[in-house]
């Protein structure tokens, strides 16, 4: 269970999060969504003790991720796909980060057989492609057998068969009674995995519930849900390169 | 999932292998290695040659003579392994699986004092190798049980563990691995030879403070009679300088301990 | 590099206009993306600071000497200065593979040569307005000890000039052996290894030959003809002692008199030899 209170970053005058609320239960997977820039990230980096909270609180079971006795065991985390040294091995980076708690090489096998790897494992990270990386992060998430996963845009990159793998693996985690905390952009794939979502927008709460009454609310698909709640809150929109006439889904208000 | 992991925990003894195992996992930790004891056995050698006139040396002081090389390798060992961390954004997975980061910095410490330990020591027989022929040339011995000898083949491994040591502080204080060999080059090199340009009580007493005093450790009794009395800030003698450097390692770590410790490790 | 990533798609689009690339062009983008990176201008700010600064404090400390010469004190601050542009160099030479910004870079321009001619000017260009920089700090440097001396500073006689244009080339040189060395190494921290062991480290190594261990060489009146002396005196550094010293002086003692035109060509040699390697190895090789 992921609790996160009142949770504020502050960069010098920039406020990345502004007191937000949420909570990831077991047994469901839930979806994290917002806008580029939103906070996203800096949530999940700050519930993984990588960044100091401004103020706030970020537990894991009840307890600050740094007091885990071992961390690995606890949460697994996912968060970019370049978490990797370019010159180490799959293997290497992954044996190093089990050998902190004691886990066994043969544990550092079965992740790399999970996540497909094997032909590449004694490869360096620098030579893999973004969907080779994205699996060595799921790898990397999976090897403490955690209860508790976060994964920072899964199936970016991956390719068919592989965002239908991470679709069914969350859902058979979520099913074991693990927590589950997914962010990403792709609306149709976590229609498709999410229990619950919470959307959020510079850094605040936008939506917190499940997905059924979120898509019943707005009445259409949960991209369309999605797009209503984060209308006001894009900080970075495109435009279209031809005549201003077409309407596009970002100026649909 | 199919079998539950044994419960394991992190400790010290884990987060040392997984450093371990992390250093030599990179093949730019051989060559590093490689690259300084090749650096200093080629200008042991080349010293050799040139030596023999004038006031002889002494057979070791011809096998430490590539120290000065060496040091840059042993800072780029330390700054690899500081700053690669971060810059590499390797950092997101290693402190994710040791939050409390502290025991990481002292992991990275004693693996790359090792590391540092192994390539010196490596460099040191490269050296000897390479001034075999010099040596029997001029008749110089080289006696392992004389205390001299054996204290200036002692140093020229603590000088190396030093820089490389102070070469991790400074890169986890200054977290890019370019940085630190800037900053370990003027430091051990350009602001000496600034200062001894303008000889006098300043500027002799911050040579004498400045990290390449470690550099003394390998001199010979003569050459450190010689340096004391040229100087005229504190003479610190061989184990003197040993200290300074040690100093200023110790003062590295704790600065980028205290960044570690305190501060977001960020992409 | 974000003029590429910007201004590729719009040059694609009919309406913005066709242009075919001229070298022209890939100068402009050059040196917008090194005029767009904050590292450049700390660099050429620290080469100007320490020059001026180390000037300053050094021609204070001997101004209280008997025979002070504030022009004596010109070049003081060069040693400290030289990784200024070392620096520089290299971070342009390696920025684009350190960062993956070439794949930008070479798919806008695919015959790839013409790139590092232009980082080359762009490289040189700004090392220039930076050892400018520098040689007005290091004359500013020595006014207060000359003043505070009664003594004037004319710095057109007794080949003043000299030294001043030869400093000037010098950190314009070492700018370009900085470039040569990453855009042939392409990775930072080799480059920046390989280039300040050659011009900082090495020349310190070799001057333990001829004395011991004690320190830098001191000239001792006329000594005969030394070979690690003459070793010193082909790296980068060495022979900038001919450039940044009045004609006659400089050199290191047993090894050849270069003069300031064979300093200069030796300096030339080690930023051409390596970028000519770089050239082939971009031609040749695939990028990865």
């Amino acid at each position: 269970m992921i609790e996160v209170e009142a949770l504020v970053k502050r960069y010098g005058s920039t406020t990345a999060v502004d007191g937000l609320t949420f909570t990831a239960r077991p047994g469901t997977v839930t979806g994290f969504l917002g806008p580029d820039g939103a906070g996203k990230s800096t949530t999940m980096r700050m519930i993984v003790g990588l960044e100091r909270p401004t103020a706030g609180t970020a537990t894991v079971d009840g307890r600050r991720y740094a007091e885990l006795d071992a961390p690995l065991h606890s949460v697994g985390v996912m968060l970019d796909a370049r978490s990797v040294h370019p010159g180490r091995t799959a293997f290497r980076h992954l044996l190093a980060q089990a050998r902190t708690h004691g886990i066994p090489r043969s544990r550092v096998d079965e992740v790399i057989a999970m996540t497909g790897l094997e032909p590449v494992a004694h490869r360096r990270a620098g030579t893999y492609s973004l969907g080779m990386g994205q699996r060595l992060g799921i790898a990397g998430a999976l090897l403490g057998d955690p209860g508790t996963l976060i994964l920072d845009e899964p199936v970016n990159g991956l390719d068919p068969d592989g965002v239908l793998w991470v679709r069914r693996l969350v859902r058979d985690l979520a099913a074991e009674g693990r927590t589950v905390l997914l962010s990403s952009h792709l609306m149709h794939e976590l229609a498709l995995c999410a229990d619950r979502v919470v959307i959020i927008g510079r850094g605040r709460l936008l939506a917190d519930a499940p997905v059924h009454e979120i898509v019943e609310r707005s009445g259409g698909t949960l991209e369309e849900a999605y797009l209503q709640l984060t209308a006001g809150a894009v900080q970075y929109r495109g435009r279209a390169t031809t005549s201003p006439t077409t309407t596009t889904a970002g100026d649909a208000r | 999932m199919t079998t539950r992991t044994p419960a394991t925990r992190v400790s010290f003894a884990g987060v040392l292998a997984a450093e371990w195992t992390k250093l030599v996992g990179l093949r730019s930790t051989l060559w590093v290695a490689l690259g300084t004891a090749l650096a200093a056995a080629s200008l042991a050698y080349g010293l050799s040659l040139f030596a023999g006139r004038g006031d002889g040396p002494t057979g070791v002081s011809l096998v430490v003579a590539g120290s000065v090389l060496a040091q840059t390798g042993a800072l780029a060992l330390g700054a690899l392994v500081g700053a690669g961390e971060h810059s590499s954004g390797a950092a997101t997975a290693t402190f994710t699986a040791v939050p409390r980061r502290l025991p990481v910095l002292a992991a990275q410490a004693v693996v790359t004092g090792a590391g540092a330990g192994v390539t010196a020591a490596a460099a040191l027989a490269a050296s000897a190798l390479a001034t075999t022929d010099a040596r029997t040339r001029a008749g110089l011995v080289l006696e392992l049980a004389d205390p001299e000898t054996a204290r200036m083949l002692a140093g020229f491994v603590l000088h190396l563990v030093g820089v490389a040591l102070l070469g991790l502080g400074l890169g986890a204080l200054l977290r890019r691995p370019g940085a630190v060999i800037v900053a370990g080059v003027i430091l051990l090199v350009v602001v000496d030879q600034l200062l001894a340009t303008n000889p006098g009580q300043v500027t002799d007493t911050l040579r004498a403070a400045l990290p390449g005093a470690g550099a003394r450790l390998l001199l010979d009794d003569a050459a450190l009679a010689a340096l004391d009395a040229a100087s005229r800030g504190p003479r610190l003698g061989a184990w003197g300088g040993g200290l300074v450097l040690a100093g200023w390692a110790v003062g590295a770590l704790a600065a980028g301990a205290g960044r570690l410790c305190r501060g977001d490790v960020t992409r | 590099m974000s003029a590429h990533a910007v201004a590729a798609p719009r040059a694609a689009r009919p309406a913005a206009g066709r242009g075919a690339m001229t070298f022209r062009g890939v100068l402009a983008a050059e040196w917008t993306k090194v005029t767009s990176l904050r590292a450049p201008y700390w660099a050429a700010a620290a080469t100007a600071v320490a020059c001026g600064l180390l000037t300053y404090v050094s021609a204070n400390a001997s101004s209280v000497d008997p025979g002070f010469d504030p022009l004596d004190s010109l070049t003081s601050g060069v040693l400290l200065a030289q990784v200024g542009p070392l620096v520089l160099g290299v971070l342009v030479g390696t920025g684009e593979f350190a960062t993956g910004t070439f794949r930008t870079t070479f798919a806008t321009v695919p015959r790839r040569l013409p790139v590092l001619a232009a980082q080359v000017v762009v490289t040189a260009a700004f090392a220039v307005v930076a050892a400018l920089l520098a040689v007005i700090a290091a004359v500013a440097g020595i006014l207060p000890a000359a003043s505070g001396r009664g003594i004037a500073v004319d710095l057109t006689a007794d080949g003043t000039p000299q030294v001043l244009v030869g400093t000037a080339l010098y950190l314009v040189g070492l700018a370009l052996c900085g470039l040569a060395a990453g855009a042939l190494l392409r990775r930072t921290v080799p480059a920046l290894v390989g280039i300040l062991v050659l011009v900082l480290v090495l020349p310190v190594g070799l001057s333990l030959a001829t004395d011991g261990g004690t320190g830098p060489a001191a000239p001792a009146g006329a000594v005969p003809a030394d070979p690690a002396s003459t070793l010193v005196t082909f790296t980068p550094s060495g022979a900038a002692s001919f450039l940044t010293a009045p004609p006659g002086g400089g050199g290191v003692a047993g090894a050849p008199d270069l003069g300031p035109w064979g300093a200069a060509a030796v300096l030339a040699a080690w930023a051409l030899v390596p970028l000519v390697a770089a050239a082939v190895r971009l031609r040749r090789r695939d990028l990865v």
